[in-house]
């Protein structure tokens, strides 16, 4: 699968790392989200962090953007720290959920350009140079017929591209997408994954992809790291077998993905948790991980006004 | 007719100076405030600002002297800016809760300026029983005033006071403008790109503090925060482009200003809620013609 050799410098390490959730409440349990992380990510590399909804798999990518602060142990990212390396512009990142409002005013073509814009000094227009990155990253996620649209009039992925444009138009180092890959089907998991090919190609980026569908992970990744509260795999994909997943995730894995028949048809139904709470299949995904998933959520929303 | 006498008078110069200048920033934020949602933090800092001029009052700061309008005023935005901050603080302890944060704040607040009122009429009471119902009715006066606003007090200080503060406002927001539209827009991803959101929003607090305290001259505590809704949420049912909405959102909000004065001289109703009454009857317009516009193209 892998088209380029990564370069073996590394763009993030982490190592030691443990965090956990301040309690939320006198009788509320503290549950630690990580334990005890180790994790070198190569330069180049399309690293797949697979796992549990409620197995850390944010709650690393926060403690990666420097959104959260780990409690013990250390993050390097370009060997800077992840606050400096965010205020470096290093990092691009694709959140779980498009939180904007879609009935805002504003084009496809400003939502790319809102991060380049906030480079500039208030007087100053955007540069050559920096049209040309904008032009560029609509070209590489094929959108650049929709430049002028307004957010709101665009199809879901339409969207998340528009998104994906705005997170390497400042031409970042390493890119982080969270969960891009909810409700898409096979082909278009195979496009995914030469787009996420062609992005680090062209713009030398380190790739992160989280998702909970192991499916997804071949298509889009080289280097696979299995996340349940600690680290338990980290290689290539194709060590990913059944018996490996059996093994790293012990008992969680039956509660998310099924029995461990890994057909396409079970993972079909695995795919989007989100629909199950709605539709409370009597299937065996994701039977436990609604609280955690919860909790996580109700941290990402804390910083929000 | 009356109206256009009366505007054209020297006394009420200031009046319609500072009317209009206000309701030019209020317009300007406004796009802000309804793109953030942030509507109800407004209404909630100008309910707070009322126990600010309750602290004035039991300080003996009053409205009477420059001296005193200057200190007045100074204590009610300090006032106002903490309890904006502790809004966009308690947002943040409550994970997201804005609304209760709101809740908290307003009703402590409000409370607050009531007790002190109070408290200074007692006092008054005590003090001289000669005068005490004089001092007695010109305390109620100043709350009804606080409530909904006094245009007509308006004085060459007030409306310079008013013009300084809408202008430096308004170079502040365009100096931060990209930063303020990221930031309304998607919270979590400009944090991401290393703009430290958190200062941002207290920012922005400060910022709407300071505005609303100026619109409370105009309609009061009450009904500050209109000014800082109406013209935004109007020019965004008129077009679907950013610059575009910020320049319809100025024209409605000074506009609004201009008639609802007009009005409120020639009717001798009170200006501010005509004001507000004017801007609403401006946002129905536009929300009928949106909604016209979508009939038309289906």
């Amino acid at each position: 699968m892998p088209t380029s050799t990564p370069n073996l410098e590394s763009a993030v390490e982490i190592a030691h790392v443990s965090y956990q959730y301040p309690p939320t409440g006198f009788d509320a349990k503290q549950s630690n989200a990580l334990v005890d992380i180790n994790l070198t990510i190569e330069q180049g590399s399309k690293l797949g962090i697979l796992g549990p909804n409620g197995g850390g798999k944010s709650t690393l990518i926060k403690l990666i953007l420097g959104l959260l602060k780990p409690e013990s142990g250390s993050i390097r990212v370009f060997g800077h720290s992840p606050t400096r390396a965010r205020e470096l512009g290093l990092i691009g990142y694709l959140p779980q959920r498009i939180e904007s409002d879609l009935a805002w005013p504003i084009s496809v073509h400003q939502v790319v350009s809102l991060g380049l814009a906030c480079k500039r000094k208030p007087w100053e227009k955007l540069s050559q140079h920096d049209h040309a990155s904008i032009d560029r990253a609509l070209a590489l996620l094929q959108i650049s017929d929709l430049r002028d649209r307004p957010i709101g009039a665009l199809s879901g992925g339409q969207l998340q591209r528009a998104m994906i444009a705005r997170s390497i138009a400042s031409i970042p180092k390493l890119l982080v997408l969270d969960e891009p890959m909810v409700g898409v089907d096979i082909s278009g998991q195979q496009r995914f994954g030469s787009l996420i090919e062609t992005l680090r190609n062209e713009l030398d980026l380190t790739i992160i992809i989280v998702t909970h569908d192991m499916r997804a992970i071949a298509a889009v990744a080289d280097r696979v790291a299995c996340l349940s509260r600690t680290l338990h795999f980290h290689d290539s994909p194709d060590g990913l077998t059944p018996a490996v997943l059996a093994q790293v995730f012990a008992h969680d894995v039956a509660g998310v993905f099924g029995e461990l028949h890994i057909d396409a048809h079970a993972a079909d139904e695995c795919e989007d948790p989100s629909h199950q709470q709605a539709h409370k299949h009597t299937h065996t995904c994701d039977h436990d991980s609604h609280d955690h998933k919860a909790h996580e959520n109700g941290h990402s929303k804390g910083d929000q006004l | 007719m009356k109206a256009l006498d009366l505007i054209f008078d020297p006394s009420i110069t200031p009046a319609l100076i500072a009317a209009l200048v206000i309701s030019l920033m209020g317009a300007a934020l406004s796009v802000f405030v309804v793109l953030k949602r942030l509507a109800f933090i407004g209404q909630g800092v100008s309910h707070a600002a009322f126990g600010g001029v309750g602290i004035a009052i039991i300080l003996g700061v009053h409205g009477v002297t420059t001296q005193g309008q200057i200190g007045q005023l100074l204590i009610v935005v300090a006032f106002s800016i903490l309890a904006a901050l502790w809004i966009a603080a308690l947002t943040r302890v409550q994970r997201g809760r804005t609304d209760t944060a709101i809740g908290v704040v307003l009703s402590a607040s409000m409370a607050l300026g009531f007790v002190l009122f109070t408290i200074s009429e007692s006092r008054h009471a005590h003090d001289a029983a000669g005068h005490a119902g004089h001092a007695h009715q010109d305390e109620h006066h100043v709350i009804e005033e606080v409530l909904f606003g006094n245009i007509l007090n308006t004085n060459w200080t007030n409306a310079s006071i008013a013009i300084a503060v809408s202008i430096a406002i308004l170079a502040l927001v365009w100096f931060v403008r990209r930063r303020l539209i990221f930031w309304a827009f998607d919270e979590p991803v400009c944090d991401a790109f290393g703009i430290n959101t958190k200062r941002t929003t207290d920012l922005f607090m400060v910022i709407l503090a300071i505005a609303v305290v100026m619109a409370m001259q105009i309609a009061g505590v009450v009904l500050a925060a209109a000014m800082l809704v109406l013209p935004g949420a109007a020019a965004l049912n008129l077009s679907a482009k950013l610059t575009t909405v910020f320049i319809y959102s100025i024209i409605i909000g000074v506009t609004g200003a201009l008639i609802g004065m007009l009005i409120g001289l020639q009717w001798s109703y009170p200006l501010g809620p005509t004001i507000v009454l004017t801007q609403s009857v401006m946002y129905l317009a536009t929300l009928v013609s949106k909604s016209a516009r979508v009939r038309l193209r289906s």
